[in-house]
């Protein structure tokens, strides 16, 4: 190799190049082409063999390929569903079902693991060293156990263990869990709770509207303004306020415990209760040890300044160190709640009913339409990863330095 | 001024250090400092005192003192406290899967192999290291598989039906990983090329295996693989969900190497330039090096997570650790209830591995920290 070359050697090469009497695959731009040419030709043939084996093989086993099936009854019934859904129901319904029970554990999950992993990621620099050490033990011990194995301990281990549907643990008579599930009451609305639906939606147009005419008079003044009470104000006056004058049009439908189980209120099923426990404690760990290195990156002068200055300690927090460690946090919250929604697919192996399993799950093994229902969910997840990506890029140029 | 003093002057004495006080001494001053600054910080501390009080002496009662440490079968569990011999009785199991029981030397041998190469790699001597545990790593998953499968070595036949638990998990994950670095090292390249098509398809792969689920993976590595290859094709499922971890670590692999490319300063490109290096001289002989090095904390951090996904192996029906646990559970012989301990077991050898790699990559890190700074 080069070591083996003189000085003369190399002397020569140069000066080869530089004359310009060279072949043209020396050149680098043929050389790209060529290069360019040469990949495409092998993936196009790569493509082509796998392409054309599939359609063989396909055909040899009889499947139709083609999105026709969506329109087929499916003939089972799935275990929880947002929306009415019986046997007689397609495939398209299926996949609706499977879609949404998909979002549902990833929103619950991802709220549940970003309130863990701040009070845990925060609780790392408590004064207390208890604090410190339950945050540590917290974040080492659930990050470095499969979640697979989490959910499988929560489901089979812990919440299998709870009592049957007869002795529930009951919290006041009006929450219960159980075997089966958590069952809790439902709020429902009576005719005039539209007004207090809108009242809601009114309250935080109204806190955003606050929020940016604070902030301009502050920038315009320098008055502050104090726009949390407000804010908390408006969004729980407002509704309250919109009840009281409709009559509160609102009934709660107890669960109550009628033969063999619950009637009424909303069932939590025990699967989806051990995925999402178990996706949010193992976020949330990873959440922790992001929001430790984001308040970590900040430098310990920024506190030292914001005190020279008179600040108190809690807006120390809130105005200095936050804004600055959620420059880091942000970018690799973004990847774990993507990781998160991504994971949501384990809840194959104790049959919560998301897309994957559904769709992927029994409608693959029914139909045989393997390349379609794959393709169907590997779009959903793409979609719903890019849709957090964007969320998260748009709060991410809010957190931003912004140069000046 | 000076000599306007006295002409002997006095020496200076210094009066003797006294001891700190006993407040902030010893461990009632560390106490009080940690654990009871404050009002609500003391608060805090007995909460969590009285917390761990209620729950630890159960968990060390059930673990280690009412537990049942030997007998033979389930009826030997008569306390109230974790029954071991579950474990005992399937430890062979899960560690070793069905492998034929007086050929599990080689499934040891295996293990011992691949011990020896990570060592070799960072104790032999740095003028021939990369030289020699280069070849020896990428021939050891080949290695491993022919002394596992015996048919090339001329040992008995061990069908992969029967190979599985912790073994498979590690042999899993290495052998993926291992195949992984070079295709994770040039689509990285790919990443960084001047072409724009060689770089928009590298996009395309890094970015479809980092987005789909890995399960979604596992499902095309059993069901759609098979209809790839050409009719007739029987490729063993070890084999297909090999071929998939393999595409989905390059796939994450490649984003680690591309952030240790990003982190070798220009100076390194424009030196080699300037000494006349060509380009696959200039990246082997000088990036490539200061990549890896300055990437291995990153490269074992993605190492865990494969490492732990080995286990979604269970979901196609592979025999890996957490499946035989569940096949364990649901034993006849052994219906009592074993779950927790079952999963305390694999937890803790998950535990203890997963934990045991990130301490290194964060020693790593220390290490690289004062080297390799600006």
């Amino acid at each position: 190799m080069f070591k083996q070359k003189t000085t003369e050697q190399i002397k020569a090469a140069t000066r080869k190049t530089d004359s310009g009497s060279h072949a043209f695959y020396n050149n680098p731009k043929y050389r790209a082409v060529i290069y360019q040419t040469l990949l495409i030709a092998g993936l196009a043939y790569f493509f082509y063999t796998i392409i054309s084996n599939t359609l063989g093989n396909l055909e040899a086993a009889g499947i139709k390929s083609g999105f026709g099936f969506l329109d087929n009854a499916a003939g089972y019934d799935v275990l929880m569903s947002l929306i009415s859904f019986d046997s007689t129901d397609t495939y398209l319904r299926v996949f609706v079902v499977g879609f949404l029970n998909t979002i549902l554990v990833s929103i619950m999950g991802i709220i549940l693991a970003t309130i863990l992993g701040f009070i845990f990621g925060v609780m790392y620099f408590s004064r207390n060293w208890l604090i410190k050490k339950v945050s540590v033990v917290y974040v080492e011990t659930f990050r470095n156990i499969p979640l697979l194995l989490q959910i499988l301990f929560w489901y089979s281990a812990v919440l299998a263990t709870l009592p049957g549907v007869r002795d529930s643990l009951s919290l006041g008579e009006a929450i219960f869990l159980n075997v089966r599930g958590l069952f809790i009451p439902q709020l429902v609305g009576q005719a005039g709770s539209t007004l207090v639906y809108i009242a809601i939606a009114v309250a935080i147009v109204a806190i955003f509207v606050m929020r940016s005419w604070a902030k301009k008079r502050q920038d315009a003044t320098g008055e502050q303004f104090p726009v949390f009470y407000a804010s908390l104000g408006l969004f729980f006056g407002l509704p309250l306020l919109a009840t009281l004058i409709t009559g509160i049009p609102f009934t709660v439908d107890y669960p109550v415990l009628q033969g063999f189980g619950f009637r009424g209120g909303i069932t939590v099923i025990p699967e989806l209760m051990a995925l999402t426990i178990a996706l949010s404690v193992y976020t949330g760990a990873f959440i922790a040890e992001a929001v430790r290195a984001g308040i970590q990156a900040v430098p310990h002068g920024q506190t030292e300044a914001a005190r020279s200055i008179g600040l108190r300690e809690g807006k120390i927090m809130s105005l200095i160190i936050v804004p600055q460690a959620m420059r880091v946090i942000v970018p690799l919250l973004n990847s774990e709640y993507q990781s998160l929604v991504k994971n949501s697919t384990l809840a194959a192996a104790i049959a919560y009913p998301d897309l994957f399993n559904v769709f992927v799950g029994t409608a693959l093994n029914q139909t045989g339409q393997a390349i379609e229902t794959i393709f169907m969910a590997i779009i959903v997840y793409f979609a719903l990863n890019m849709f957090i990506s964007f969320v998260m890029n748009r709060f991410n140029n809010n957190v931003e330095l912004v140069g000046r | 001024m000076a000599n306007t003093f006295k002409s002997d002057p006095i020496e200076f004495k210094p009066a003797e250090a006294k001891p700190a006080p006993d407040s902030t001494v010893g461990i009632v001053a560390w106490m009080r400092g940690n654990l009871f600054s404050s009002i609500p910080n003391a608060a805090f501390t007995i909460l969590i005192m009285l917390g761990l009080a209620n729950v630890i002496p159960d968990i060390i009662d059930w673990m280690f003192i009412s537990s049942t440490w030997s007998g033979a079968n389930q009826d030997a569990c008569v306390g109230d406290g974790a029954c071991w011999v579950f474990v005992k009785a399937w430890s062979q199991q899960f560690f070793y899967g069905s492998y034929t029981t007086d050929q599990i030397w080689r499934v040891n041998l295996s293990l011992i192999l691949l011990f020896v190469v990570i060592v070799m790699s960072f104790t032999l001597p740095a003028s021939y290291r990369l030289k020699v545990s280069v070849p020896l790593f990428l021939v050891l998953p080949f290695l491993c598989i022919a002394i596992l499968d015996g048919r090339l070595v001329g040992l008995e036949h061990v069908n992969t039906d029967f190979w599985g638990g912790f073994s498979l998990n590690v042999l899993m994950a290495a052998a993926a990983i291992i195949v992984a670095f070079p295709f994770s090292f040039l689509w990285a390249l790919g990443r960084r090329s001047d072409m724009p098509l060689a770089r928009s398809i590298s996009v395309v792969f890094i970015e479809f295996f980092r987005g789909v689920p890995v399960l979604a993976l596992f499902f095309m590595g059993s069901v759609m693989l098979p209809l790839f290859f050409a009719e007739g094709t029987n490729v063993d499922k070890l084999v297909r969900v090999w071929i998939v971890l393999i595409f989905f670590m390059s796939g994450y692999m490649a984003e680690v190497f591309r952030g240790g490319f990003q982190a070798i300063p220009s100076g390194q490109y424009e030196a080699a330039d300037s000494i006349g290096l060509g380009y696959w001289q200039k990246t082997l002989l000088i990036i490539l090096p200061q990549v890896i090095k300055v990437s291995m904390p990153n490269i074992l951090a993605t190492f865990v997570m494969l490492f732990k996904n080995t286990v979604f192996l269970l979901i196609i029906g592979i025999p890996e650790v957490l499946q035989t646990l569940l096949t364990a559970l649901s034993n006849s012989n052994w219906l009592g209830g074993h779950a927790i301990e079952g999963y305390v077991f694999v937890g803790v050898i998950f535990w203890l591995c997963c934990f045991g790699m990130s301490m290194l990559a964060s020693n790593i890190e220390k290490k690289l920290d004062t080297s390799h700074r600006n």
